[in-house]
């Protein structure tokens, strides 16, 4: 039974080698204040090194490393607390995170050959705020050894702190540190920027979607919790993602249009496909993207906190469900999703705030295009690259969730994953749907196979 | 003079306790420099009687001519026998002096344990876990957090790995691997910095109080460094802060036994299994105050250890008060009523304390006090006895005794009442807050690490006089006295490396 494969071996804080100077406070942009009920999980699995190590080494040197790493991250060791216009703000006290370890019987390749949700959750440790926030660490990291080899690292946060680029990129400074290596590039902690008043052009019509768009979320986040989610992962080789790629350009009107990103191609395919799939049978669902802002903004991609946007897909009077005009659709909205664009909204928030943030993931489908993350060059034993990663952004309710990222580099530069998370029964509608099927993507991840 | 004039109460002048009102003439400047004449006078008196007396003998032998010479020789032939027995008696009486005479008991080195920096607790965290175990109530919480914000103590103390679990995972094995991080650690570093070999230990003596296992901690020892199969060793338990002290008694008291030999002295505590989980408030203060820490001392009476050697053991004072119940019951360790064990400190410590410090002092004073204070003490004593005045009794000032003072850490307060009651000036109780400070309350060890911050400091001369106080539960006083020998430098690897530029660090709250 999966209960038995993996235990607990001890939990424990992890603190900074260097303390933190005392008194600094570190204040959340209103982009990170609007995540604040959902979180992060990620695990990342790697094959075992040659010439076994003592049970327990490789997780000594990690907390070892850890320890090291925290010292550049001063805002995961800290603590929240309200300041006095009642927005959370973490208090820099080097109070530490929690880290777990386990022990896992197997080999991770194994592990890997029959995983599904439920069991990949194991691997990943959370605890729900506590009625004390000011106790309450908001990362938790788990590293488990596998018995037979290998290794598989867990980091969950609160979305409050850190969306999935930052998350990754701990992850990478982390291992970096583990290597030794010097770290890239030291994460960046300053405030979302200001719109520059130079800027400000005149008679200037806001581009008001993506307002609407959260005004609603706001107004209609009644999460809907009866269907059981689970989530599958399927990859996408290079070629294939380059069919996908030109399916969605050959019936086109305009054949000057520019190509569209895998990103807008995979949105668009998922977006037909589960359509079909919640038996819909004019148009397509309701569906937001999500896209890294860190670029459009002009931020430094270190740049730690929440920069990820929502904005809203529509496709009106769709007869068919085409994959082009989906895809087209998406890169429109992505292309409108400009720096003055998401200005707007953050001075929109900012004004309009209210203090219960609503839960981001509960009305529509979510497409997040995740292909910023590059967490496929951490290395925690030397030359050792992850042998698969996931995503997770919870809670989910409503009608779900896709996460698109990049797959492993022998996949080809075009290659993706794509974690999908929908209510059971159509997950499995889902894996057997023609369009979808076209494309051959492999299944990393599939439908609980512990039939308890 | 200047008996009548400025009242310069300033701190230039003696420090005065303030409660009581003296004499103006007492708080003026002068009367310092008047003392400490009188102090110079007295303490090279018999020099300069000598010089008197040299010059008389100098004036009779320069009157001296060949026939005084010869009447002499003379006499010294008729009275032969006399002579010869004479002499026979002085070299038989000096062989016996030399022979009994206590031989020197050197410290050769002495090393103290600093832990990894993952072990070190901050004030978040201490409140954090305290919370999360669910085993305090809101008030022990804040009783604690209290205690330790007043406490003295910084943020880089050490609490053992069990302790840094969530849940805490206080164990026996958790226990013995505490203790053989810190004593290993510090022996490790000890025979690394004076190259003694293993089977020149004659003697061993461990002393920790909170943890006794079976074999003992020295058998732990023997075991780890392999020492010789002959070797003394002994364990020292449940004798508290000041056991420090006594074990470097005995070891003094072996080494007059056992010619020509090393003796090593290991102290610790052991925090694993003594944190308290309940809610009774005087057993709290234990969890705020105690942390990891050990010392090993390495002892020699060898005649040639003197020149590699940093300091001379001049006395050692042993003061017991357990014949008293109230200071017998000052430090407890008892179940509270669900069960669970705990130090617990009674209200009147601090007085108590005040008592066996008295005690101590009036044995160790006409030991190391100079006689111009020995002089104002016993005359001091003779005016109020016999002409009944009321004259405050004369505190001896120990500043002219000692150079440096090493006073165990146990808190705040004791620190500041010893600060009190012998008149010291901050920078004599420097080494004792910093240590607090840094390391915290190591229970029997601390006495190390302050003289080790002193040594770290460079103000250790040659001939300076260093005055270890360690009090602990029974309740005891102990003190012993030291000599540094040459102009004593850190050895390698001291605790305080990497950080004593930092220090003084001003302790604020």
């Amino acid at each position: 039974m999966a209960e038995n494969e993996i235990m607990y071996v001890c939990k424990r804080t992890v603190v900074s080698t260097k303390p933190v100077q005392p008194g600094k406070h570190h204040p959340l942009s209103v982009l990170d204040r609007h995540m604040e009920k959902n979180h992060l999980r990620v695990v990342c699995y790697y094959k075992g090194p040659r010439g076994q190590e003592e049970a327990g080494e490789i997780t000594k040197r990690l907390r070892e490393s850890l320890s090291e790493v925290l010292t550049h991250f001063p805002i995961m060791t800290g603590r929240l607390i309200q300041n006095d216009k009642g927005h959370w703000m973490i208090k820099c006290n080097d109070a530490g995170v929690r880290m777990v370890e386990a022990r896992a019987k197997g080999n991770v390749e194994d592990w890997l050959g029959s995983v599904d949700r439920g069991r990949e959750m194991m691997l990943v440790h959370w605890e729900d705020m506590y009625y004390k926030p000011y106790f309450w660490s908001t990362f938790y990291v788990q590293v488990t050894e596998f018995e037979e080899g290998g290794l598989a690292i867990g980091l969950s946060c609160i979305h409050l702190l850190a969306d999935p680029t930052c998350a990754t990129m701990f992850i990478k400074a982390w291992a970096d540190t583990t290597l030794p290596r010097k770290m890239l590039a030291p994460p960046f902690f300053d405030p979302l920027p200001p719109r520059r008043p130079g800027n400000r052009i005149p008679n200037h019509k806001p581009y008001t979607a993506l307002i609407d768009h959260y005004n609603f979320s706001l107004h209609n986040s009644n999460p809907s919790t009866d269907a059981k989610h689970t989530t599958i992962t399927l990859a996408f080789s290079d070629h294939m993602v380059q069919a996908c790629m030109d399916m969605t350009l050959s019936s086109s009107a305009t054949p000057n249009k520019p190509s569209p990103s895998p990103f807008e191609a995979l949105a668009g395919l998922f977006w037909v496909c589960i359509s079909k799939v919640k038996s819909l049978r004019n148009g397509l669902l309701n569906m937001s993207i999500c896209l890294d802002a860190r670029k459009v903004l002009g931020l430094h991609k270190a740049f730690f906190g929440n920069c990820m946007i929502y904005n809203k897909v529509h496709l009106d009077g769709l007869e068919e469900h085409k994959l082009s005009q989906a895809a087209r659709a998406i890169g429109e909205v992505v292309a409108k999703m400009d720096s003055e664009g998401i200005m707007d909204l953050i001075e929109w928030l900012e004004q309009n705030e209210s203090l219960t943030p609503p839960l981001m993931n509960s009305c529509d489908l979510i497409c997040s295009n995740l292909e910023v993350v590059d967490i496929h060059s951490s290395e925690f034993i030397e030359k050792l690259r992850p042998i698969q990663v996931s995503y997770y952004v919870e809670p989910v309710f409503g009608i779900g969730q896709v996460l698109i990222f990049p797959a492993l580099p022998g996949e080809g530069p075009l290659g993706r994953v794509a974690m999908v998370t929908l209510p059971e029964d159509e997950v499995i509608k889902l894996c057997e749907d023609e369009l979808l099927m076209q494309f051959s993507p492999t299944i990393l991840m599939g439908v609980n196979r512990t039939h308890a | 003079m200047s008996s009548e004039s400025e009242r310069t109460a300033t701190s230039d002048g003696v420090q005065i306790h303030q409660s009581r009102r003296l004499p103006d003439f007492l708080q003026s400047v002068n009367l310092k420099y008047v003392k400490l004449g009188y102090h110079y006078l007295v303490s090279y008196l018999l020099t300069l009687c000598l010089v008197p007396l040299m010059a008389v003998i100098l004036i009779q032998a320069s009157q001296l001519n060949p026939d005084d010479l010869h009447l002499l020789w003379l006499h010294l032939q008729y009275n032969l026998v006399s002579v010869v027995i004479f002499f026979v008696v002085l070299v038989f009486g000096s062989t016996v002096y030399i022979m009994t005479r206590p031989r020197s008991v050197y410290l050769v080195d002495y090393s103290c344990y600093r832990p990894p920096s993952h072990l070190q607790v901050k004030f978040h965290q201490f409140m954090e876990h305290s919370k999360l175990t669910g085993d305090f109530d809101d008030s022990s919480l804040e009783f604690q957090r209290r205690i330790l914000q007043r406490s003295g103590l910084g943020e880089e103390t050490y609490v053992p790995e069990a302790m840094h679990y969530l849940p805490p995972r206080p164990s026996m094995s958790a226990a013995r691997e505490e203790a053989e991080q810190v004593m290993f650690g510090a022996l490790d570093n000890l025979f690394a910095n004076t190259n003694v070999k293993a089977k020149d230990i004659g003697i061993l003596v461990v002393n920790c109080s909170l943890f006794n296992p079976t074999p003992s901690l020295s058998a732990m020892i023997l075991n780890k460094y392999k020492l010789r199969g002959n070797i003394r060793s002994f364990n020292l338990g449940g004798m508290g802060c000041s056991a420090g002290v006594i074990a470097i008694d005995l070891a003094k008291d072996l080494l007059q036994v056992h010619r020509n030999t090393y003796a090593v002295v290991v102290s610790t505590e052991n925090i694993t299994q003594n944190w308290y989980f309940g809610n009774k408030k005087s057993m709290l203060i234990p969890n705020c105050l105690f942390r990891v820490g050990g010392s090993a001392v390495l002892l020699s009476n060898k005649s040639s250890d003197r020149r590699r050697a940093k300091y001379k053991l001049v006395h050692v004072v042993r003061t017991h008060r357990g014949a008293d119940d109230k200071a017998f019951r000052c430090v407890y360790q008892e179940q509270d009523d669900a069960g669970k064990t705990g130090v617990s400190l009674s209200k009147d410590l601090m007085a108590i304390a005040g008592g066996a410090l008295k005690a101590n002092i009036t044995t160790l004073g006409p030991l190391v006090l100079p006689i111009s204070e020995q002089l104002l003490f016993f005359s001091t004593l003779v005016t109020k006895k016999l002409l009944n005045a009321k004259v405050k009794p004369y505190i001896p000032d120990f500043k002219l005794a000692f150079d440096h003072f090493c006073i165990h850490a146990g808190g705040r307060a004791v620190i500041d009442e010893l600060e009190k009651n012998l008149q010291l000036l901050p920078t004599h109780v420097e080494a004792s807050r910093m240590t607090l400070h840094r390391f915290g309350n190591t229970s029997s060890s601390s006495i190390w690490y302050e003289l080790a911050y002193t040594e770290a400091k460079g103000r250790m001369r040659k001939r300076n006089r260093v005055w270890q106080i360690a009090f602990g539960s029974g309740f005891k006083c102990n003190s012993a006295v030291w000599e540094a020998l040459r102009n004593v430098k850190p050895s390698p690897n001291s605790p305080w490396e990497d950080c004593i530029d930092k220090y003084p660090v001003q302790i604020v709250a």
